[in-house]
């Protein structure tokens, strides 16, 4: 069994006009046996960023805990927000410190810049290296189901709530194709002066 | 004439025998060796297993039900594949383990008890056809084949719910239920199936175990299946979407509020 389908999940962020979404599942598993569907894999590490973890369910709690930990002391320090171009190099550098005995997730990081309130998407492999894309990012068991939902059905310059139904589709039938996610999905959608969190109802099973 | 031709009845003095069974065991095995499944030669793709099926009588017949996932290695692959399927007028067979090896098999036995009861006029026990079954994959005990079925049928006898295994299992029961959701099915049958149940009773509860299967096994899901076996033959239950079902037992459960 690989140690990246051990618990499941997906998680996948898209870039919209002046807004960025991300979504995850919600299933913690123990490989086919479910054990809650409440479990966080989107955390906000900046007024208007997130980051998403997909892979072992340890390392996700761990790497977040840890990754919040390097990024207040940053906020002290510098006596202001990350911009997520260097957050994703703080991510990066994280990973890459285990390089030889990694962390198993697979990061995707969506957010806005403080000042200019540029959108941006990444992900992140399990090592650390950063991929930077203008339309979508994804990250997770049905990652190649969320490949093909994605590519046909997003488009530039999406407006936040048509963002938003693009990435609900995109998520619920990816994740119907894959039995180790599911059980619900969380979405948020960033915006310059707000962020909408959102659950859909799912397929449960 | 073609169709004596097929039954191979030589229409000489001596009638055919009542243990003239075509098995087409040893040939193919002895024309297509396995070559794969083993350390040496690994196979292509990893074959599905998962799933929820079950069966138990209750009063005035048997009842067979399943899931509809068919899943390879994490992927869903067939969100309504049919687990459950008739045999004859009165046998249905639930199927786990590898896919292609259930479906081909249940046709093998299908045409099997077909061809008897063409020779000598009356259907085989639903014993006796397990029994078939388990002789018909005797050869293959060993090898990568994977077919665990619940033959669930009436005959003269009354209802009878046979499990047999490809690993030689040949057992009779009144309550299985079998594959990677059967725990959880398990823990609803065990405290709610009663032999006086009555068919409306029987068809909730093994509703409620598919769908308790389906939410904590991940290789169990979409939709339930159920067939009722009386003595006037099997009846097929509409194929339910258990999508809704979550919600609907919550919002229940608190009384009106989602």
């Amino acid at each position: 069994m690989s140690i990246m389908s051990y618990n499941g999940g997906a998680v996948m962020a898209m870039r919209g006009k002046n807004c960025v979404a991300i979504a995850s599942d919600r299933r913690f598993g123990i490989q086919a046996q479910m054990v809650t569907t409440d479990f966080e894999k989107l955390f906000p590490m900046g007024e208007r960023l997130f980051i998403g973890l997909a892979g072992l369910a340890t390392d996700v709690q761990t790497v977040s805990q840890r990754l919040k930990f390097r990024l207040n002391l940053y906020e002290l320090k510098e006596g202001r927000q990350i911009k997520p171009k260097t957050f994703m190099s703080m991510v990066s550098n994280l990973l890459y410190e285990r390089r030889f005995g990694p962390y198993y997730i697979e990061p995707v990081i969506a957010g806005l810049d403080p000042k200019t309130f540029e959108p941006f998407i990444c992900s992140l492999d399990l090592i650390g290296c950063p991929m930077v894309t203008e339309d979508f990012v994804v990250s997770g068991t049905c990652s190649e189901q969320m490949y093909g939902m994605c590519e046909s059905l997003w488009e530039p310059d999406l407006e936040p709530e048509d963002l938003f139904e693009t990435i609900s589709q995109a998520m619920l039938n990816a994740l119907d194709r894959d039995a180790l996610s599911g059980m619900g999905v969380v979405v948020h959608v960033i915006e310059k002066d707000k962020i909408t969190k959102r659950s859909l109802k799912a397929r449960m099973d | 004439m073609a169709l004596e031709d097929v039954c191979k009845s030589r229409s000489r003095a001596k009638p055919a025998s009542l243990l003239d069974f075509d098995v087409p065991v040893a040939e193919c095995l002895q024309e297509n060796p396995p070559r794969s499944g083993t350390p040496q030669n690994p196979l292509p793709f990893e074959m599905s297993h998962g799933t929820t099926t079950l069966a138990f009588t209750f009063q005035g017949g048997v009842l067979a039900a399943g899931d509809t996932r068919s899943s390879c290695s994490g992927r869903v692959s067939c969100p309504d594949a049919e687990k459950v399927k008739p045999i004859h007028s009165h046998l249905v067979a639930t199927s786990s383990g590898t896919s292609a090896d259930c479906t081909l098999w249940k046709r093998i036995l299908a045409r099997e008890l077909r061809l008897y009861q063409l020779r000598h006029g009356r259907r085989v026990s639903t014993g006796g056809a397990a029994k078939l079954l388990w002789h018909m994959l005797l050869p293959f005990k060993g090898t990568k084949l994977c077919v665990a079925t619940t033959l669930c049928g009436w005959d003269e006898s009354g209802p009878a719910i046979f499990y047999v295994h490809s690993d030689g299992r040949r057992l009779r029961g009144t309550l299985f239920s079998v594959g990677s959701g059967s725990p959880y099915a398990y823990a609803v049958l065990d405290q709610a199936v009663e032999s006086g149940m009555t068919a409306e009773e029987a068809t909730r509860v093994a509703r409620e175990a598919v769908y308790r299967a389906t939410h904590r096994d991940a290789y169990s899901g979409n939709c339930v299946d159920i067939y009722l076996v009386t003595s006037t033959g099997w009846t097929r239950r509409e194929r339910e979407d258990l999508k809704e079902e979550y919600y609907r037992e919550r919002k229940n459960r608190q009384g009106g509020t989602v």
